[in-house]
């Protein structure tokens, strides 16, 4: 029997998983890192966004534009390829966590601004009434409630970062998938190599999109 | 209930995956029992399809001022043409890449990859190999500026190498012989790995010798150093058994009347 896939195929997928485990470890720790620069990036520019100042509000604006309007191959391409001939060198892992975590900061924080644009404007302004300063208003009073609004999307943003570090292959990233592209091209057994993969990336993107239909389903009974 | 229906979803994508694996299968063997009719099929769409490189000068090269693919490759296939349908024009070449030429054998988009494809052991577990057509080695370039000589100056190097290349376990071996601690990185495509020689993310770039001389330019150079001899051959799907014969006479027949020597010189390699 053969095919592309035949038993022996799969028999050497098991002989080398640890090749797709390391590739899974590196996909879970670029995920992290890249998923909390982009919770950063994304709760100031989206408070920074529904501010009320003009420039504040620009700057995001050029901010959320500018990321989410070219791709994401050309922002890592030009972190990898293009920051060297300028006289940076960054690890291929800092390439990944820069360039998927600003990337999704520019989606996170139009979530973010959404949510906070749905706290109902006498929120703040009885936060003000008390003395709270905009910072500490948008901390203890307006966050807390744009949470549960924006909590959802949020998730749903997590679950295509961890897809989209697979970017990081083109860039010999060491991730998931370039451990994959790189085991099956050598030996051509690419049957067994993507189906395993494409099953490690639902483990791990599965369980954060049930839980965030979940929250979504509880928002609206609560709401 | 939804959380049900949601896992059963994922069981029956992934069952789907393997009816379609076990479907290609059964198609496989049963061309065994019919050897001629691989032969057969090509007669009867009366054109050759062949996968070849498009980004290899001199092997497999597409001119972009003239939008041809032409190289030793392209004229193999037409020798094999001529074999088969008594037309050397009769060629359908097509573009692959290190990862697109085993899946395109696989689902019968081209009869045969001759893409400057390294013959295995591995590999030809999968696929039939004709009898070498090339042997080359592994070379390596380097920038001029870097000052690398040879192997032994590579301690501590990174080594850009394609993805599918047999290049970076040959390398490898010869690495550990002088004890010089090397890194390799892989990447799709040639250019891919030029520009990340160019971008100093790798100090090394290594390809069989003969891909390498493309991409030869004033400010890089390449090591007289040749390792592991790499042989091509012409891989066909596994169970197209009597393609693969007609494969290897011709390659024989090209190689008996010096007709594959003349090719070579051609077109100029070594």
């Amino acid at each position: 029997m053969n095919g592309p896939f035949a038993d022996y195929k799969w028999a050497a997928l098991a002989r080398d998983w640890t090749v797709f485990g390391e590739g899974f470890a590196y996909t879970v720790l670029v995920s992290l890192g890249a998923l909390l620069l982009a919770l950063a990036l994304g709760i100031v520019f989206g408070v920074l966004g529904s501010s009320k100042w003009k420039l504040a509000r620009g700057i995001s604006r050029v901010y959320v534009e500018s990321i989410q309007n070219t791709p994401l191959v050309i922002q890592i391409f030009f972190l990898y390829h293009g920051l060297p001939h300028l006289g940076i060198m960054l690890p291929v892992f800092a390439v990944g966590v820069l360039g998927v975590g600003i990337y999704h900061g520019a989606y996170i924080s139009e979530v973010v601004r959404a949510g906070i644009q749905a706290v109902p404007r006498g929120q703040i302004e009885a936060a003000y009434s008390q003395g709270f300063a905009f910072w500490g208003a948008m901390q203890h009073i307006v966050l807390p409630q744009a949470k549960r609004m924006a909590f959802p999307p949020m998730t749903n943003q997590a679950v295509s970062l961890i897809k989209n570090t697979s970017v990081m292959a083109m860039v010999a990233g060491g991730e998931l998938m370039y451990q994959a592209d790189s085991w099956s091209s050598t030996n051509l057994y690419y049957g067994p190599a993507y189906i395993a993969t494409g099953l490690l990336y639902l483990s791990l993107c599965l369980p954060l999109a049930t839980y965030a239909r979940r929250l979504e389903q509880q928002s609206e009974v609560g709401a | 209930m939804k959380r049900f229906s949601a896992f059963l979803l994922c069981i029956i994508m992934v069952l789907g995956l393997f009816v379609v694996g076990c479907g290609t299968n059964k198609q496989a063997q049963s061309n065994q029992g019919d050897t001629a009719g691989d032969i057969k099929a090509i007669k009867d769409r009366g054109v050759l399809k062949v996968g070849v490189k498009v980004d290899v000068p001199k092997f497999g090269f597409k001119d972009p001022q003239t939008n041809k693919i032409d190289g030793l490759e392209i004229d193999i296939a037409r020798a094999v043409a001529k074999k088969i349908l008594g037309d050397a024009n009769k060629i359908d070449v097509q573009g692959v890449t290190a990862k697109t030429r085993g899946p395109l054998l696989d689902n019968g988009e081209v009869d045969l990859v001759i893409a400057t494809f390294t013959i295995t052991e591995e590999r030809k577990q999968s696929y039939n190999f004709s009898d070498p057509y090339f042997q080359d080695g592994v070379a390596m370039m380097v920038k001029k500026s870097s000052g690398i000589q040879s192997v032994k100056d590579m301690n501590g190097k990174k080594i850009g190498v394609a993805q599918s290349a047999t290049s970076r376990k040959a390398l490898q071996e010869e690495a550990d012989k002088v004890g010089a601690k090397v890194q390799f990185l892989e990447f799709g495509t040639y250019p891919e790995i030029k520009t990340a020689l160019d971008s100093g993310r790798i100090d090394v770039f290594s390809v069989d010798g003969s891909i390498l001389a493309g991409y030869l330019d004033d400010t890089t150079t390449i090591l007289n150093d040749r390792f592991a001899p790499q042989q091509y051959g012409v891989a066909s799907k596994k169970s197209n058994a009597a393609l693969a014969k007609a494969v290897d006479e011709t390659i024989a027949e090209m190689k008996k009347s010096g007709e594959l020597d003349k090719l070579v010189q051609k077109w100029g390699i070594k």
